[in-house]
């Protein structure tokens, strides 16, 4: 009976250790990274880590054509260190500029593959400062299409991924309208009445956004500034 | 004296050489080089123009087609009628009495694009409104019988003198509506003919003919549609190929689906369309009856700038539509259809004059200038309380305050607006 049992764990053995060949296929040994670009002034595009634009992906070569997701950073760029050399559809989706079609992408080594984007809005001439217990921040909207801007916001957190999905204290206004170029918007943060949350004494960063009326649209932002409290 | 022949045989064979002779290419040609001198429109960027229907004629024109376009089921009398608006024929040299009259009694009268002076007063009232030109609509299906082709020839024979006078650009649009793959051959050998019988391609005597990316225009309207046409994509890439030909005689605009850039809706779904769309010059997406005011902003706000962006890719050009409204209650005999899409005074032209201009349009192509079958007419027709009568239906007039040439007006305006004049927004001009 024990020599029965030794017998069949021994086989057991066998079998589980064999089973472990199917793991040794290479590990993914390719890079791909890039940057949104505005295809007018060749400025990056501000994103959100959260909820942001989404770059999605589909490894060819499987019938699955499952779609895989790489998320983009604040200040427009993304990167992934662990992806298999092959052919990819790729295309950037749900974001805060113009659509793009798929496109055909042979991913070997270090590939760089940067976005020609039509940001929905521009935020131009952005300035944020300290004025008082007040952080004001003035811009301009430019449109680039004729859809109605949502609504603006003025964003802090401590981190400077800061944005309207990652803030610990915000001031919004609706828009609902087409904008004219020309207007200079204003908003204020109250820091003193924000105090539980935008300490005196500690560094923050504070963002400004706009969002479009389209389906899926993200905000589109200025670059985020660190003011000290 | 043969036998000197023998050393240059045997010579030949020498030259073999040890490299196999290198297969022969296809000789390069070299792309045909027009000259612009006196060419009054070489590109159609910045330039608004309308649509041509001309497919009009009247009893006693000359013709001989009858009340053609106006009429339904062979007859044009209260009750039968194609048309919704009715055209203010007032400053018409020569008129067509109908058997439709107004309501004191008058009898009521048309116009007929058969005659030289009705179309001169139309390009008349584009110098004067500043609009750029018209696409000279050309019906493969009505051109291929000799009626037909007899008529379409004479109005374009008209057009081509009147926009020289005035000064207005002209093109011609084939429209494939009703025609078959094999009417692919005949298209291209009309359209060679009326190269040859209008000296089209001629800069002293066609100094208006209509020129892009250095060579005279030739659009061709219904491409990629999928509601059951009887040609293919592929077969207007034929067509295409044989247009241009190897010395590349022609740009090409495209009249293409609403949604052709993601193959839906309107759309045959084929990647061959876009292959097909890069290889020509312009397109140009009907969007007739794909929104109405209310869904303007939601339907083109995201379409324009998508499509403006996917064209500037492909480095290929590209002309949105615009309408002042649409009606075809007489042609689907359909009360409901009358007024379908409404006018609201211009508002609903300018809301996508504006739209077209803030997401980054350069031109614009205008459906349509003399289109009353569908009520798409931008040129004077009959106001509201002013149309003729017509038994249990009735005709639909523009509004009643305005002046007979508002939507001629308005449009001009538009085009002033896209050859770069200032104060012009989304709010409608005032006159």
């Amino acid at each position: 009976m024990k020599k029965i049992t030794t017998f069949f764990s021994v086989l057991l053995l066998i079998i589980v250790a064999a089973a472990c060949s199917i793991d040794n296929y290479p590990a993914p040994d390719a890079q791909l990274y890039g940057t949104f670009l505005d295809a007018e002034t060749n400025e990056p595009v501000e994103q959100d880590i959260i909820r942001g634009s989404v770059i999605e992906y589909i490894e060819q070569g499987y019938a699955s054509q499952t779609k895989q997701t790489m998320i983009v950073k604040n200040d427009g760029t993304y990167r992934n260190n662990l992806i298999f050399a092959n052919t990819y559809s790729i295309a950037p989706v749900r974001g805060n500029f113009v659509p793009l079609s798929p496109q055909e992408v042979q991913v070997a080594g270090e590939t760089q593959l940067d976005f020609k984007v039509q940001p929905y809005i521009r935020v131009k001439d952005a300035k944020i400062e300290k004025v008082g217990s007040k952080i004001v921040a003035t811009f301009k909207l430019q449109q680039t299409m004729i859809n109605n801007v949502r609504k603006i916001g003025l964003y802090a957190h401590p981190q400077p991924s800061v944005g309207e999905p990652m803030r610990v204290a915000l001031v919004e206004q609706e828009i609902n309208a087409t904008t004219d170029p020309n207007k200079t918007y204003t908003l204020e943060l109250d820091a003193a009445a924000n105090a539980n949350v935008l300490k005196t004494g500690s560094q923050y960063f504070f963002r400004v956004g706009a969002l479009i009326d389209a389906p899926e649209s993200k905000f589109n932002y200025a670059k985020a500034v660190r003011l000290g409290l | 004296m043969r036998l000197f022949l023998l050393p240059l045989i045997l010579l030949t064979f020498c030259c073999g050489g040890t490299e196999p002779a290198a297969e022969p290419g296809p000789t390069p040609v070299d792309e045909v080089k027009y000259d612009e001198t006196g060419v009054l429109f070489k590109s159609y960027k910045g330039l608004v123009m309308a649509g041509y229907q001309g497919w009009f004629t009247a009893e006693g024109d000359g013709a001989d087609r009858g009340w053609h376009h106006y009429q339904k089921s062979g007859r044009f009398e209260p009750g039968f009628a194609s048309v919704d608006f009715w055209p203010d024929v007032t400053e018409y040299a020569k008129t067509y009495n109908t058997a439709f009259k107004y309501a004191n009694g008058e009898v009521a009268k048309v116009y007929s694009p058969y005659d030289e002076e009705s179309v001169d007063l139309h390009f008349k009232w584009m110098k004067e409104h500043d609009i750029d030109g018209v696409y000279m609509q050309r019906f493969v299906g009505e051109v291929k019988s000799e009626k037909g082709k007899n008529h379409f020839n004479k109005v374009l024979a008209n057009a081509l003198k009147a926009s020289k006078k005035y000064g207005r650009a002209l093109s011609i649009m084939y429209d494939l509506s009703g025609s078959s793959s094999a009417d692919m051959d005949f298209l291209a050998k009309d359209w060679e003919e009326l190269q040859q019988q209008f000296a089209l391609f001629d800069n002293i005597k066609n100094p208006t003919y209509l020129r892009h990316n250095g060579r005279p225009l030739l659009a061709i309207w219904g491409v990629g549609f999928n509601d059951g046409r009887n040609y293919t994509v592929a077969d207007i890439q034929k067509l295409m190929e044989k247009v241009k030909g190897p010395t590349k005689k022609a740009s090409v605009l495209l009249g293409v689906p609403y949604y052709w850039r993601t193959l839906e809706k309107d759309t045959e779904n084929t990647p061959l369309l876009h292959q097909l769309i890069k290889s020509a010059d312009i397109i140009m997406p009907w969007a007739v009856g794909r929104y109405n005011a209310g869904s303007y902003t939601s339907v083109a706000g995201p379409t324009l700038p998508g499509d403006i962006a996917w064209c500037k890719t492909n480095n290929i050009d590209y002309a949105p539509l615009v309408f002042p409204g649409f009606s075809w209650g007489n042609l689907k005999n359909d009360k409901s259809l009358y007024n379908q899409i409404p006018r609201a005074k211009g508002d609903f032209l300018w809301q996508q004059i504006a739209g077209a201009k803030g997401s980054g349009a350069q031109s614009l192509y205008v459906a349509m200038f003399d289109e009353v079958d569908e009520g798409t007419a931008i040129f004077k027709t009959k106001k509201e309380g002013e149309t003729p009568l017509n038994a249990e239906g009735k005709f639909v007039g523009i509004e009643a305050d305005l002046p007979a040439d508002h939507y001629l007006w308005l449009t001009g305006q538009g085009a002033k607006w896209f050859h770069g004049a200032a104060g012009y927004s989304a709010q409608k001009p005032v006159r």
